[in-house]
């Protein structure tokens, strides 16, 4: 091993493809978003330097902004906390089931391989005003009819509306399989050793999540924490596909959703690109926050 | 050994070869197209040439033209059918379709990776802006003047939404080629009407009194859609000009978006949504429309390629029982209560395809006798050519809709397609739908009103 990495020849030939692909497919295209946020650059006509002006109009004047970006912070607090919690909550429980464990982990798992689109067209269904749950309500009798129901995608009362909540509820029943696998993987590998130890020593099970398997399992904690902030701050599918566009007059719109009618509909590729760029250090700074605040420690287990 | 190293090279190879081919290759030539009635100027369809020489063009709609069950979307795939069946082995197209909501994404997407399809639809207004006075869009009066083909069309006034000035990419001229016109008028449920004894409103008032008497009756009166807000924008957009206002005005700065006719206007669309469907917020484009010819209400409000999404989907015996009026005159306005809003499904061609002459004979396949014919008859939406069609098989639908047009002083545009642009268009939607909603008008417009200091008045 040594003798290949004094072989300055074979180390360029290994990390070449890599470095390559990297500077192609992200690090140019993130070097020209951050050139293009500085223009004003619509589709079909030339970009043309215009500095801050940008980024100025996006926290001065932008409303919308202001809109998607507290969504977007309240859509990651509430994916941080609650995968975190039914995350390991799943964990905890599967991990400790001897019969259906693998049943149980797929059906937790499955939302997590299908598509968001076709997902948040079929939730969309579900709580359509004429559909779904509004029908089920209607037919059980806890109203008059179905479009006496909820507005569940509709209604923008309150400073974070329904839709949000909806969707938030949603997300976490697609991706909180995504935590618990991770949890599970870091859980099984705790050794049994420690658990009989600590049962020997009269502790309960309770007390062997809290005092061994919650601290092994920390490292793994800030690495979905990170996964689900920066996953919950780029989040477009299912909102884009459960509120269709013109819907809510914004009101539901998060950082992504934002940059999308900004980039494509309007065609302001610049302003679209400064979107971006906010996105980016947004999730920079999530990371670097996580990773300093969620202390990890390696035990040998 | 080196038989492996020789095998793995192959492979190697093989798979390179096959991601290249991936990359490039022409799409299949002709898939035989079913036979068709040729109506359509096919001089030049008699040449067929090897595979080798086929011009495979595309063209960009925003209706699925396989599963559609809009009839007007069928004549254009019928359309589409023809011209790949008469030109088979020379030219031919392929259709890409996506929906209407996310057509112009997926356009522009296209236009700025260098892919612009070589026929495309766009409304006229600020959508068609994008194209014609960027250079994307083609001017078309060196083929319209050839062989006599602008004659073939009503009059030079229906071209009126795809010309431009000075402003056009390519100098003064026309970008696109109309195919029909419909226009927004009021549909209405003349069993319901009757069964509640209501007459035909003339003013917004008696529109009012009509809506209360369906009500009374147990009847939805208006349905509508709110979550599709250019349907709600059209209604706004119509109670906006029956006040008087005057969208020059407001371009050129004489006024603004708090001008007394635009509040007034939202104080009025609050009234009239009284009578809305209960789900109008939620409800789309299509459900609100299914809503009146399943007859869950008894007014659509709504532009005439309706005609063609209600025939197409309901049973047979409900064009019957459909009426047709003009949007009501606001009571004590001075504006002109004639004026009806028009709109035009136009086809551009992309100023860079490869193939411009495949790309104008399937133009005029659109708008040849054949698809005239159907544009009337089976669509039920109105010609844009001076064809003769059989007034006794087309929808009855269509001729109070012509009444209405023939009535009509003058024509307008969609309010969110007459704006500055697209956003601006957008936005305004959007305060109309807040106004719904119940916001007050005056705080409501502050989105529109701030777009145009920023974006217009500047």
């Amino acid at each position: 091993m040594d003798k290949l990495m004094r072989n300055k020849k074979a180390i360029i030939l290994f990390i070449a493809p890599a470095l390559i692909l990297f500077t192609a497919v992200l690090f140019i295209p993130v070097c020209k978003a951050v050139y293009y946020s500085l223009c004003n650059y619509k589709i079909n006509y030339q970009p043309k330097y215009i500095g801050f002006k940008n980024y100025v109009m996006l926290f001065t004047k932008d409303k919308t902004m202001a809109i998607a970006f507290k969504n977007s912070i309240f859509f990651m607090i509430f994916s941080i906390v609650t995968q975190l919690i039914f995350g390991l909550i799943l964990a905890a429980l599967l991990t400790n089931i001897k019969k259906g464990r693998n049943l149980f982990k797929n059906i937790y798992y499955l939302p997590c391989v299908l598509s968001s689109a076709a997902l948040g067209l079929l939730w969309m269904f579900v709580f359509m005003p004429r559909l779904g749950i509004n029908q089920m309500m209607a037919s059980l009798g806890w109203i008059e009819d179905c479009t006496m129901g909820p507005e569940w995608l509709f209604n923008t009362d309150g400073f974070i509306i329904l839709p949000i909540w909806v969707i938030s509820f949603v997300a976490l029943w697609q991706y909180v399989g995504q935590s618990m696998m991770l949890y599970m993987a870091q859980i099984s590998g705790i050794s049994m050793d420690i658990y009989e130890a600590s049962y020997i020593d009269g502790c309960s099970k309770k007390q062997s999540f809290f005092y061994i398997t919650l601290p092994l399992i920390k490292p793994m904690v800030a690495t979905a924490m990170s996964l689900n902030a920066i996953g919950s701050l780029k989040f477009f599918d299912l909102i884009y596909n459960m509120i269709p566009e013109g819907f809510l007059s914004h009101k539901a719109d998060v950082i992504a959703t934002h940059l999308y009618t900004q980039a494509f509909k309007f065609s302001k590729l610049g302003y679209g690109s400064a979107i971006g760029v906010i996105l980016l250090i947004l999730c920079l700074i999530m990371t670097v926050i996580i990773n300093k605040f969620v202390k990890t420690e390696s035990y040998d287990m | 050994m080196k038989m492996r190293k020789i095998l793995a090279g192959i492979l190697s190879m093989a798979m390179t070869a096959g991601l290249l081919a991936g990359c490039g290759g022409a799409a299949p030539a002709d898939t035989a197209a079913p036979a068709a009635d040729t109506g359509a100027a096919t001089e030049e369809a008699a040449a067929p040439a090897t595979d080798g020489d086929v011009q495979e063009i595309s063209f960009m709609i925003w209706d699925d033209l396989e599963a559609s069950e809009d009839l007007i979307t069928k004549g254009y795939k019928e359309s589409v059918d023809r011209f790949n069946a008469d030109f088979a082995g020379k030219y031919h197209c392929t259709p890409i379709t996506t929906n209407l909501e996310e057509y112009y994404d997926k356009l522009n997407a296209l236009v700025a990776a260098g892919d612009t399809p070589d026929v495309f639809i766009a409304s006229p207004g600020a959508n068609l802006n994008d194209y014609a006075m960027t250079g994307v869009a083609a001017k078309l009066d060196d083929y319209l003047d050839a062989d006599g083909w602008k004659q073939t069309f009503t009059s030079d006034a229906v071209f009126a939404g795809g010309t431009y000035g000075d402003e056009g990419g390519d100098g003064p001229g026309i970008y696109a080629i109309p195919l029909n016109i419909a226009a927004a008028c009021v549909f209405y449920n003349t069993e319901m009407f009757e069964d509640a004894g209501a007459a035909v409103p003339k003013t917004f008032s008696e529109l009012l009194d009509t809506c209360q008497k369906l009500q009374d009756k147990g009847y939805t009166p208006i349905t509508i859609s709110a979550g599709t807000a250019w349907c709600l924008s059209m209604v706004a957009g119509y109670l906006c000009d029956r006040n008087g206002l005057n969208l020059q005005d407001i371009k050129d700065h004489k006024t603004d978006w708090k001008d007394e006719k635009v509040i007034k206007a939202g104080e009025q669309l609050q009234e009239l949504s009284q009578y809305f469907q209960k789900t109008a917020a939620g409800d789309d484009n299509d459900v609100a429309t299914a809503a009146f010819y399943n007859g869950e209400a008894a007014i659509l409000i709504q532009g005439s390629w309706a005609i063609g999404q209600i025939n197409g989907s309901c049973a047979e015996g409900f064009a019957d029982k459909v009426g047709v009026f003009a949007f009501p005159a606001v009571d004590g306005s001075s504006a002109d209560p004639n004026r009806v809003i028009a709109k035009s499904d136009s086809l551009c061609m992309s100023a860079a395809t490869q193939y411009p002459d495949a790309a104008i004979q399937l133009i005029k396949y659109f708008v040849d006798d054949t698809a005239s014919k159907y544009t009337a008859e089976i669509g039920g939406k109105i010609p844009v050519t001076s064809v003769q069609y059989d007034e006794s098989i087309a929808p009855p639908e269509l001729k109070y809709v012509m009444d209405v047009f023939k009535n009509a002083s003058s024509t307008f545009g969609f309010y969110n397609e007459s704006l500055a642009d697209t956003e601006a268009g957008s936005t305004f939607d959007n305060c109309f739908v807040e106004i719904f909603k119940g916001e007050d008008p005056e705080t409501a417009l502050d989105p529109i009103e701030d777009y145009y200091e920023m974006n217009v008045w500047e």
